[in-house]
């Protein structure tokens, strides 16, 4: 006798289309706002925001994309030998970035440039990476924020660590206990590091929220290709709670991680929560997506865009009015201005620093070749050294 | 920077090496704004826009739609600075273009230093020896390698003590050249060459080479040589002997300058016998016969045969002894006994094209005539520039035997002889 | 017939013939279904052979590689498609540990006819791990066999026969020289696991696999104007390695150079010299030279052209082959 039929799984609408009924929302597409929103974890979500803090959600947003459309055209100038856009993700990144306390820890992959503009890093450094200069060497203990991971996935197996590090210290159970955030994509729930952190993060109760921006694409393959549930539901199988929150909602972003992160610098525990958005642009500027999604999909999102939302919001609200969105404008432009001065400017790293800081107390074998090629550099015409 | 900048097609992504122009989303003379979209290009990977690099004027697009262009083409110019009026007629070039992905290769190499710290002022592959060894006289006869076969510190020690490889056979493995072999080699205390093996060749000295060089040592080395020159017009002779070819007895033999010079030799030292003698260290020994040495050059080396007591053959006789002497030296018969006894020679330089030479006594003897080229020269005869046939006749004497007044008037008689040799033979006969 | 392609769109026909000619390969990886791949070395396989056999599998190397053993055991040939070489490692387990033993421990009964094609090395401006070069790390590895291509000619030639091979093959595909065209004769043949000459000479060896063959031979054409004579092998497989023809190349010349990308320690380098240095000891003149990266992680785009070989690196690793 069959056990139950379970019939074929659910495919498609509930996974990729329509979000699920559990969706964490207080702003509307049109700029309504939404008092309360009960999440997955059955939890209500609010946020109490002053007229200053819209605007200054509302600047943040702005400022974010600006610099973020300059480094792509920069790219497309030859200045930068590639670029990961975050159109579309600005939400996303705001709301968790502005979430964190000073004493939190985050670890981003590689687009996570708005949530290192809300930690106060230099846009300059995330470019000096993708120019290829250097690689993306910002001092992690001094921003709290750790470098940039390139390889899917095996930040969050760090960030469980470092998170494991903060228990060990003692640092959790009060208002100023220590939290981390660790990002990651639809793509990489699908890597092995990633289930293990999970599993770790569980096991050792650990002060972390795993916060996954799912913007519905890996490169080219759709968020069907990863799973068969929505992402959320598989903090389920690991043992701890997850939520989605509309990906797009600044204010919905904000208020539920930082309720998770609160969570956890108290010692609840890990969360995972689903930031539902859309990856506007291509995965980066090698990449051409009109091979594989269609137009009609790409305009259904646009209609969602995070910053026109706040837009009408502060605009119907009378929080903001034309002079302000105007000088939030002037200020994006000159701020991506001085950017791509400063880019520009860059200057190429010099020859022997390639030999530096492969072991923190050198190396022989290291030293030997440094001074060889430093002779070889020296024996052609017109070497300056 | 210059107002007109140059816009090169940038890698647009992870190594593309060129793209198509779509369409041109600008014009000439268009003013733009920096990161306007002024074009759009097909990659392998994408369509995608390019925005522009710098707000001004469209100053002149240089690729057509539809034109596939390599990353680092110029595709387009900017004016930077419309306003400032009419821009200078050449574009400037913009430097060096900023993209990523595959460069082109350097084609040659990078000029180094004079004095590079690392370049090695490599020396000519001279190692390499083209030939191969002589075959070992070993037991089994592997195919001789087209290299000398030597391990590294073998090679070393052969480059110090400059032995070369490749005339060396090899006692070691596979018939490596062993340490041992490259001792063995390392026999004269002559100083390492400066040049290569390789433009050196290496001639046994054996055989005649080694007993002419036996003599040329002995006699250089014990006979005080003195040499005097004596330059004749010799035309009377000459035509002597054409006269003599002219007869019909005379008409298959061999005559040649030689013959005539021989002849006044042997006139002469009938009137000098001093110089038909040798050393005999407490005693001279005067001979009273000649037996007239004539140097040859053979295939084996110069010898020396003589013709016995020439004085007492008549001219025609002289002539066929000589024909004879210089037939039986080029094949090579000349015996021991021919070439022994000599008691005066006479060496033909001038057949090799030289005026005269210092020629070295044979051992035993006491004179030696070095007979040079015969050629017409300018002389004053009977008080006027005439073209006549002369020569240089180069008389190398034993100074122990022969004194300068002797040496010299036996020269000089020789000289009269081939100068007017009918009065010699009336004068003297 | 022949025809001019580049490195990529060889690749491309010969998977379309293998795909062709035995229904049980499959092709499989990131992104290689819809969008072709992300060097379009699939581009249009999905479309003509169906997402059966070309598959877009989800974001994990370890589990591309550890499901196409599963499917190897179950008769199909999988072709594994790794994005870049610096995502190799997640996958790293399942091919040492299980892909190179399977066939050794199941004394003969399992065989994992596997391709695991990977783009390596650097040179084209990336991002980390994106310009790696981890050849050693398999050819270390007994079980497996590592083949690198350099030119369109042996992309076709050699991805057919990595596919038709019962061994577990790893495919390093030269990056860089992907867009890079030349000659294919489709009915060309020359067999998989050898190296090949590909310009005579007299004054050196110098030896190449992967995207340094096209640097060697620049040299050697550059090295025309010193005078020099250099004799320029593309060594093609590296696991197992090929040298018979490269010692008789040594023993004529006496001196040898090696050009590799990935770092001088332990390198693929190190194991031809002491080969090369055994079978012809008493023919050379100098030590067996590399000419390779450094011993320190892939650097920074700005500065990967100092890192990586180049034609004056090699022609200096030859003026010193003649300094001894």
């Amino acid at each position: 006798m069959a056990k139950g039929d379970r019939g074929a799984p659910a495919r498609g609408k509930e996974v990729a289309g329509e979000p699920a009924p559990d969706f964490v929302q207080l702003l509307t597409p049109d700029g309504e706002r939404i008092e309360k929103s009960v999440g997955a974890d059955g939890v209500e979500y609010t946020v109490d925001f002053t007229d200053e803090e819209y605007r200054g959600l509302y600047r943040d947003l702005v400022v974010i994309r600006r610099l973020d459309a300059e480094a792509t055209a920069l790219q497309r100038q030859g200045e930068l030998g590639i670029w990961a856009s975050l159109l579309g993700q600005e939400a996303a990144q705001v709301g968790s970035g502005r979430a964190l306390r000073p004493q939190d820890m985050a670890f981003p992959t590689y687009r996570e440039h708005g949530v290192l503009y809300c930690r106060g890093i230099d846009p300059i450094m995330p470019l000096s990476l993708f120019r290829g200069v250097d690689q993306g060497a910002w001092d992690p203990v001094e921003f709290k924020v750790n470098m940039y991971t390139i390889v899917i996935g095996a930040q969050t197996l760090h960030a469980t660590g470092y998170a494991m590090g903060i228990t060990k210290d003692g640092k959790v159970g009060g208002d100023d206990g220590e939290a981390v955030i660790c990002y990651f994509g639809d793509g990489a729930a699908s890597q092995g590091d990633v289930n293990e952190a999970f599993i770790w993060a569980s096991v050792f109760h650990s002060p972390i929220v795993f916060f996954c921006q799912n913007n519905q694409y890996a490169i080219s393959e759709p968020i069907e290709k990863q799973t068969r549930i929505p992402l959320y539901r598989r903090a389920d199988g690991f043992g701890f709670p997850g939520l989605r929150v509309d990906g797009n909602d600044v204010l919905a972003t904000y208020a539920v991680t930082r309720a998770a992160l609160d969570n956890a610098r108290h010692g609840q525990g890990p969360t995972l929560i689903e930031a539902y958005t859309y990856r506007m642009g291509a995965h980066t500027t090698t990449d051409d997506p009109t091979r594989y999604r269609v137009a009609s999909e790409v305009e259904e999102w646009a209609a969602k865009d995070p910053i026109a939302r706040v837009r009408a919001f502060v605009e119907k609200q009378q929080i903001a009015d034309a002079s302000f969105i105007a000088e939030v404008d002037e200020q994006a432009k000159q701020e991506a201005l001085h950017l791509r001065e400063r880019v520009l400017a860059m200057p190429d790293p010099h020859p022997l620093t390639l030999f530096d800081h492969a072991y923190p107390n050198g190396s022989p074998v290291v030293d030997a070749q440094r001074e060889r090629f430093a002779e070889y550099l020296d024996s052609f015409e017109g070497s300056a050294h | 920077m210059s107002r007109i900048k140059e816009f090169p097609l940038p890698d647009l992504g992870e190594g593309l090496v060129e793209g198509e122009i779509l369409k041109w989303l600008v014009a000439v003379g268009d003013t733009i704004e920096l990161n306007q979209p002024i074009v759009e290009v097909e990659t392998a990977k994408a369509a995608v826009e390019i925005p522009a690099k710098w707000a001004g004027k469209v100053h002149a697009i240089h690729q057509q739609e539809g034109a596939t262009v390599e990353v680092g083409t110029p595709i387009i110019s900017i004016d930077t600075d419309p306003g400032a009026g009419e821009p200078p007629a050449e574009a400037a070039r913009t430097p060096v273009l900023v993209g990523y992905g595959p460069r082109t290769a350097a084609a040659s190499r990078r000029p180094r230093k004079a004095n590079g710290s690392t370049a090695v002022v490599s020396p000519p592959p001279a190692e390499v020896a083209p030939a191969a060894p002589p075959p070992p006289p070993v037991e089994e006869a592997p195919a001789p390698p087209a290299r000398a076969l030597a391990k590294p510190p073998v090679r070393k020690l052969a480059r110090d003590l400059g032995v070369d490889l490749a005339g060396l056979t090899g006692s070691g493995p596979q018939g490596s050249i062993t340490r041992d072999d490259v001792q063995a080699a390392v026999s004269a205390p002559a100083a390492a060459p400066a040049f290569s093996a390789e433009r050196e060749q290496r001639i046994p000295v054996k055989g005649v080479r080694k007993l002419t060089a036996e003599n040329m040592v002995s006699s250089a080395f014990s006979a005080p040589h003195v040499t005097e020159f004596l330059t004749i017009d010799m035309t009377r002779s000459i035509k002597a002997l054409d006269r003599l070819r002219a007869l019909p007895e005379w008409r298959d033999v061999r005559i040649s300058p030689l013959l005539v010079v021989a002849k006044a030799v042997l006139m002469a030292i009938g009137r000098h016998p001093i110089v038909n003698s040798t050393w005999a260290g407490d005693e001279i020994v005067v001979k009273q016969y000649v037996n007239l040495g004539i140097a040859a050059a053979t295939d084996r080396g110069l010898i020396v045969p003589n013709i016995k007591d020439a004085g007492r053959l008549s001219l025609r006789e002289l002539a066929d002894a000589m024909t004879e002497l210089v037939q039986t030296a080029k094949s090579g018969r000349t015996s021991p006994a021919d070439m022994s006894g000599g008691t005066f020679t006479i060496t033909n330089v001038g057949i090799f094209g030289v005026d005269t030479g210092t020629p070295i006594l044979p051992p035993g003897e006491s004179a030696i005539l070095a007979l040079g080229m015969v050629k017409e020269a300018p002389w004053v005869h009977k008080g006027k520039i005439r073209v006549r046939q002369v020569t240089t006749l180069g008389l190398s004497f034993d100074h122990r035997v022969i004194d300068g007044e002797q040496g010299s008037k036996f020269l000089r008689d020789v000289g009269a002889f081939l100068t007017d040799p009918e009065a010699a033979l009336l004068a003297w006969t | 017939m022949a025809e001019k392609l580049t490195i990529g769109k060889a690749l491309n026909a010969g998977l379309r013939r293998a795909l062709e000619l035995d229904p049980k390969v499959l092709i499989m990886g990131e992104d290689v279904g819809k969008l072709g791949g992300v060097f379009r070395i699939t581009d249009g396989l999905q479309k003509d052979f169906g997402d059966d056999r070309v598959i877009d599998t989800p974001l994990a190397e370890s589990g591309i590689i550890g499901t196409a053993i599963g499917l190897a055991i179950r008769g199909y040939r999988p072709v594994c498609e790794i994005q870049f070489d610096g995502f190799v490692y997640p996958a790293y387990d399942q091919i040492v540990s299980q892909v190179a033993k399977m066939h050794y421990r199941s004394q003969g009964k399992v065989k994992v006819p596997m391709v695991i094609r990977i783009p390596f090395g650097g040179g084209i401006g990336a991002v980390e791990h994106h310009s790696e070069s981890p050849e050693a790390y398999f050819s270390h590895t007994a079980g497996l066999k590592v083949v690198a291509c350099s030119s369109p000619q042996d992309a076709y030639t050699m991805i057919q026969q990595a596919i038709a091979s019962d061994d577990p093959i790893v495919f390093l595909e030269p990056k860089r020289r992907y867009h890079e065209k030349g000659e294919v004769d489709t009915e060309a043949t020359f067999p998989l696991h050898a190296s090949r000459r590909l310009r005579p000479g007299t004054d050196a060896t110098v030896l190449a696999y992967g995207p340094m063959v096209r640097v060697a031979l620049d040299a050697a054409t550059a090295a025309e104007e010193d005078g020099r004579d250099l004799e320029v092998f593309d060594l093609r497989t590296l696991s197992p390695l090929d040298l018979e023809p490269v010692y008789e190349s040594v023993r004529r010349t006496g001196r040898c150079v090696v050009v590799h990308e990935a770092p001088s320690n332990v390198g693929l380098g190190a194991e031809v010299a002491a080969r090369i240095t055994e079978e012809c000891f008493y023919s050379l003149e100098a030590p067996v030279l590399r000419v390779t990266g450094y011993d320190t992680p892939y650097p920074a785009a700005r500065l990967e052209e100092e890192f990586l070989p180049d034609l004056d690196r090699v022609l200096d690793a030859v003026d010193r082959t003649f300094g001894w």
